[in-house]
């Protein structure tokens, strides 16, 4: 865990972001873990989500001279990450792992991960279980409302940020994160519920 | 209601903190100097995948044009021929003129002969049909009268 490091970059000027895209190699150290975790979120996949991570900043350095700062440098990243998302799940090769993704052993189990703050051992299992349930229906959501979704609760980013990233306006990034939160929380309501 | 609250809002902050943490166990350790190397293969193995692609595209098109173009290129002969044949008889044609002039010479040569004593009287009955035509004509058989007074 020592060679972590923190993405949470404090807002750039355009001339910065342009400076900063210049050492290639410090913008992969500082955002490769972002675009990782985004990608690993959207896609239920280590591997995949490496080799697309990989993808998404070879796709930078060859575009870099495009880059004129009108954003900072994790949106633009986070950009590319969403349109190879989109690519990947269009191909023929992930439809096919659409069906075989039952049977796959990489899939991510989140609820392995929450970190251990809890009293008791079963308010651990109370805990996993319900994070696995909203995992489930977060994968169920549609491709824009996952999007959507994971970018405000994973990636914590505010809803202009949000609707400069995928494109939409900030009423459909609204409409699309209203619909998903509903699904979820409905889904993992009456799962906990009916338990009880 | 886009700012979740109570249980629902603890279950996404570990929810959060999970895929954090699956994440960043995975990119912990820093990239290799090779790191990109794998992503460059992938893409060069893309292009030419699909450079192949439109090129079978493009050949296979090309074939089907082709093979659809030979049914009217079969049928598009026999017109040729037709053209050629009617632009032959032109041709003899105008090979052929020389032959009538020639023709109507003598045919000229034989009217304007003198008519023998013997068929005089035809010519002056000749000369009362003329009488009866037109000036333009009888200044056109000038010549035969002059035969027969020869």
């Amino acid at each position: 865990m020592g060679h972590m490091v923190s993405t949470e970059l404090p807002p750039l000027a355009r001339a910065q972001s342009v400076l900063e895209l210049a050492d290639f190699d410090e913008v992969v150290r500082l955002y490769r873990p972002r675009i990782f975790r985004f990608l690993m979120a959207s896609l239920s996949d280590r591997d995949v989500a490496e080799s697309l991570t990989q993808d998404c900043f070879l796709k930078a350095y060859n575009a870099r001279h495009q880059f004129r700062g009108e954003s900072s440098l994790s949106t633009w990243l986070t950009r590319i990450a969403l349109n190879l998302v989109r690519d990947h799940l269009r191909s023929r090769r992930m439809r096919f792992w659409q069906r075989t993704r039952d049977t796959a052993l990489d899939i991510v189990d989140v609820g392995e991960w929450i970190p251990d703050g809890a009293s008791s051992p079963e308010e651990v299992c109370l805990q996993q279980e319900r994070v696995r349930e909203i995992w489930k229906s977060v994968e169920q959501l549609s491709r824009q409302q996952r999007t959507v979704f994971l970018l405000r609760f994973v990636e914590e980013m505010e809803l202009a940020e949000i609707a400069e990233t995928t494109g939409m306006n900030t009423s459909t990034v609204k409409s699309h994160l209203y619909r998903a939160l509903r699904i979820v929380r409905d889904r993992a309501t009456g799962k906990s519920e009916g338990e009880q | 209601m886009l700012e979740p609250a109570g249980q629902f809002a603890a279950d996404l902050r570990n929810l959060r903190s999970a895929v954090h943490r699956a994440a960043d166990r995975q990119t912990a350790q820093p990239v290799s100097f090779g790191w990109l190397n794998a992503a460059k293969r992938r893409h060069n193995a893309a292009q030419r995948r699909s450079l192949l692609a439109w090129s079978l595209v493009t050949t296979c098109a090309a074939v089907l044009c082709i093979g659809a173009a030979l049914p009217f290129v079969h049928h598009a002969k026999p017109a040729v021929e037709t053209t050629v044949a009617s632009v032959q008889p032109a041709v003899n044609e105008t090979a052929s003129i020389p032959d009538d002039t020639a023709l109507l010479e003598q045919v000229d040569s034989a009217v304007s002969e003198s008519v023998p004593t013997s068929l005089a009287p035809l010519a002056t009955l000749d000369d009362w049909s003329s009488t009866s035509s037109t000036n333009t004509e009888s200044s056109l058989n000038t010549p035969e009268k002059k035969n027969v007074t020869q």
